[in-house]
């Protein structure tokens, strides 16, 4: 037994040992137990998945009662790459699990369906062929559907959350079996290194690239296909949501790069283009719509629809430029979208950890009520305040590497030798840029506005001024979240090698280590050290800063009174800035894509129509798509549903009725 | 000698199986069919007998003595016990039995034909005899659209099971013992089961009318 087998057959055992410890262990000590467990299946998953990246050998066999082939289960070095950030944010979220889960999510149905998501999950990439593909993805979103069922008896809204979030994975999973299914009728069989061989050309290619790239695409939540996501992740408590939004989402991006790495790695051009503009559109989207959301975990959700789209335009753009042979800058695109996607695990699952953190001490999600969380929760505020900084993409966080190199792939890449490589690159590569600076710019301003607004100035409401520090359990792996930020943002270049290791042997991106594990890709002249620049910084730094310091000593600061405050300091939490106005003037711009609603009511004094007593001001912004795309739609199946309905009214004898026409016709059309 | 009969023999016993099926559409009152069932059971069973004794196989026989016991003598006895208990209700049909009487006869030749197409070549003595068992599937299927009481849906049932029995016994010369064990098991509990459902259907809406049951419950 090799160790990579050691490793899938140890994370079955944690599975059975985690099943069992969520239905057998008393309330008192579920979460601490079963945590453990799950936390324990998590990291066996990041050990088996460093085996499988440092080349590790090994298959796990499991023999089926259907009438298929027994599952076989060995991951490549991709999809042991996948396999540790999946299970890397897994365990952080487990671990956070035992501090945070109470009442409902510490419930053994929520223990036994975590651990069922985690291990679903973790083995998705482990898979060689179609059918156990399916059956792990399939239990990867039962087990999360399952997750979230658990809160079902506290809260409404939860059920139609549900809905929709059944309803979409069901719908993505349909299309990414119907993509498959055309490949596999092609090939003449399920195995993953059998569909390799379809020539990606052919009609029947581009028909099952389609849907693949619509199958993963919602999954991996990129727009029109979002929808269920602002709807869920609120409703999930923080580390159920850093496990969707931190690793779920990433099965996704697995899946395009399973079809655009592994199986069909020279398509034609306009699937670069297709999906260049998919992921454009999602980035775009998804940080408009985070940037005017009053909710924290809204603004998060929506943000992951933001970098999910990144990943997928650097996805296309290595598509579409390797199809025009600009093979250089396409591998260079290539390794930028890994790239991101594992910085977007790590800040986006610390993220959504500091906001169970939030959740739990002030009880409150809703921005414009928090407010001075900085000074009562000092870990949480600054662990988040780390993963905002890479969520932002400024420099050294792993945000900032990621987008880097993107755009240095994208600024490159329309021409080889000074020479315009096709005219779809020459038109969309910039376009590409302006899209992600725009990106860039918002992103910045959504996460000034998440911890400037949540962490800072003063308490807006009570919840908010009574908030303690949570737990040390549950600051640990925001600890190491944030540490993971910034520490993936100073290692750039043995990232970049492994990645590149880990796409071959269809791609072999040339990247190097340079300089204190700077990197160097060579292929597009692009060199970045952040680890050097830190230093040097700091050297040139330190002197002036000690000198600032001594200064400050020998000269003890003045209060005075604020001068607008009109000589009395009569601030009041309500004359700070609040989410909404901090976004005012961006709803304004954006007017015609956000369609915002507003609702203005004033109470007068008496008769009197100069004297106010109350302004209450609410707005609301709607997801445009749905209220456009999906509404229609639903509407009218709703129509054909009334119609059913009156065949489907609940008579027995109806329904009898029905089989015996049925068995007359058949026998009638025998005879005939 | 037994050669010469056994074409006789059959079609005494499906002709029994048929007549039996036609009256129980006829007949609204649930004890009346009640015994037409039980005379259909021991129909089946001397059909079964026949069979056997034709082809000289013991098995086949203790098949048809099985058949005789819980068909002929199981089933009814729990079924009657359970309407003698309950006060008597007699059924009001949603097709009147003229109606009814002219479906069957149309039943009957549909499967005729369509057994012409389907044994077309065959021209053995059971080949001739099959359509009387597709008939009665049809004419149980008739009796489960058309009647309201849960007891009298229960005898279509039964009857659209005898014609099942009827037809593998006709074409294949029957069926394994072990099989036949398993299967006569299983109509068994299911006419349990559906006893036990109609008893608390009473108990909940004072008669056993199934059109009560339209909406889901917790």
């Amino acid at each position: 037994m090799t160790a990579l087998e050691a490793g899938l057959l140890g994370q079955l055992l944690l599975l059975v040992l985690a099943v069992a410890a969520a239905l057998l262990t008393p309330t008192r000590w579920r979460s601490r137990v079963s945590g453990t467990v799950c936390t324990l299946l998590a990291t066996a998953g990041v050990v088996t998945g460093a085996i499988a990246l440092s080349g590790g050998t090994g298959s796990l066999t499991i023999p089926t009662a259907l009438p298929l082939d027994p599952l076989v289960l060995s991951p490549d070095k991709l999809g042991g790459l996948v396999m540790i950030v999946v299970s890397a944010v897994g365990a952080l979220a487990a671990l956070f699990g035992i501090g945070s889960a109470r009442v409902a999510s510490a419930s053994r149905t929520a223990w036994l369906s975590m651990a069922v998501f985690l291990f679903g999950m973790q083995l998705v990439p482990a898979a060689t062929d179609v059918v156990s593909f399916l059956l792990l993805w399939e239990i990867m979103t039962l087990g999360s559907t399952a997750l979230l069922l658990a809160h079902h008896a506290t809260r409404g809204t939860v059920a139609s959350a549900l809905v929709w979030y059944s309803a979409m994975s069901q719908l993505s999973f349909f299309f990414v079996l119907a993509g498959f299914a055309m490949l596999a009728g092609l090939a003449g069989g399920t195995g993953f290194d059998l569909l390799a061989t379809v020539d990606p050309f052919s009609w029947q290619a581009s028909v099952a690239f389609l849907l693949l790239l619509l199958g993963f695409g919602g999954k991996a939540e990129l727009v029109p296909l979002h929808v269920w996501v602002p709807r869920v992740l609120p409703e999930a408590p923080g580390h159920v949501a850093a496990a969707m939004s931190g690793a779920m989402v990433n099965i996704g991006v697995y899946g395009a790069l399973l079809v655009f790495v592994r199986m069909l790695p020279n398509g034609p051009a306009w699937w670069g283009v297709l999906i260049m503009a998919l992921g454009g559109v999602s980035a775009l989207y998804g940080i408009l719509q985070a940037s005017v959301a009053s909710n924290l975990k809204v603004l998060l959700a929506y943000s992951t629809t933001e970098n999910m789209g990144l990943v997928f335009l650097g996805l296309g753009a290595s598509v579409l430029l390797r199809a025009d042979n600009a093979t250089a800058a396409a591998d260079a695109a290539l390794v930028a979208a890994l790239l991101l996607m594992l910085s977007h695990a790590a800040f986006k699952s610390t993220l959504f950890l500091g906001a169970g953190a939030v959740a739990r001490a002030a009880g409150e999600m809703n921005l414009d009520r928090l407010g001075g969380l900085g000074s009562r929760m000092p870990w949480t505020a600054g662990a988040f305040g780390a993963a905002a900084m890479g969520a932002a993409a400024l420099p050294v966080t792993s945000g900032f590497v990621a987008e880097w190199m993107l755009l240095q792939a994208l600024i490159h890449g329309s021409r080889v030798d000074g020479e315009v490589v096709s005219v779809a690159a020459s038109v969309a590569m910039p376009l590409a840029v302006a899209v992600i600076a725009l990106t860039a710019g918002l992103a910045l301003l959504t996460f000034v506005k998440a911890y400037g607004i949540a962490f800072l100035a003063r308490p807006r409401s009570p919840q908010a001024e009574q908030a303690r520090e949570v737990p040390v359990i549950m600051r640990i792996p925001l600890v190491i979240g944030a540490l993971l930020v910034v520490g993936l943002g100073l290692l750039p270049g043995p990232l970049a090698v492994a990645i590149g290791g880990a796409v071959g042997p269809e791609f072999t991106p040339d990247v190097r280590i340079i300089g204190l594990a700077g990197v160097d890709a060579r292929g597009i002249d692009a060199v970045l050290d952040p680890t050097t620049f830190v230093v040097l910084a700091g050297l040139l730094l330190a002197p002036v800063l000690i000198a600032v310091f001594v200064s400050a000593r020998r000269h003890p600061t003045r209060i005075s009174p604020l001068p607008w405050a009109g000589g009395g300091s009569r601030l009041r939490p309500r004359m700070q800035y609040t989410a909404t106005s901090y976004a005012e003037p961006l709803v304004r711009v954006f007017d015609d894509v956000l369609r915002p609603s507003r609702d203005v009511e004033v109470t007068h004094v008496g008769e009197s129509r100069y004297l106010v007593e109350r302004v209450h001001v609410e707005q609301t912004v709607s997801d445009v798509v749905e209220t456009r795309l999906y509404r229609p739609v639903l509407n009218l199946l709703q129509r054909f549903g009334i119609l059913a309905r009156r065949a489907q009214n609940g008579s027995i004898h109806r329904y009898l009725s029905y089989s015996f026409v049925a068995l007359l016709s058949v026998l009638i059309v025998v005879s005939l | 000698m037994f050669t010469t009969i056994y074409p006789q023999l059959i079609g005494l016993c499906t002709g029994a199986l048929l007549l039996t099926s036609a009256l129980m559409v006829w007949r609204h009152s649930l004890l009346a069919s009640i015994r037409l069932l039980s005379v259909q059971g021991v129909a089946l069973a001397a059909l079964v007998a026949v069979i056997g004794v034709e082809e000289g196989e013991v098995e086949v026989i203790l098949v048809s003595v099985l058949v005789l016991l819980v068909k002929g003598v199981a089933l009814p006895w729990v079924l009657a016990r359970e309407t003698h208990a309950t006060t008597r209700t007699d059924e009001a049909p949603r097709l009147n039995p003229t109606a009814a009487l002219l479906t069957v006869a149309l039943l009957t030749i549909l499967s005729y034909v369509v057994a012409s197409r389907l044994l077309a070549g065959d021209t053995s003595v059971s080949a001739h005899a099959a359509p009387i068992g597709l008939a009665m599937v049809l004419i149980g299927f008739l009796l489960l659209i058309t009647r309201r009481q849960a007891g009298s849906q229960l005898i279509g049932f039964l009857v659209l099971d005898n014609g099942i029995a009827t037809v593998a016994f006709l074409t294949s010369g029957g069926v394994p013992l072990f099989l036949e064990l398993g299967i006569s098991l299983d109509v068994l509990l299911v006419v349990v089961i559906l006893y036990v459902f109609a008893g608390r259907m009473r108990t909940k809406f004072g008669n056993t009318e199934i059109d009560q049951l339209r909406k889901l419950h917790d």
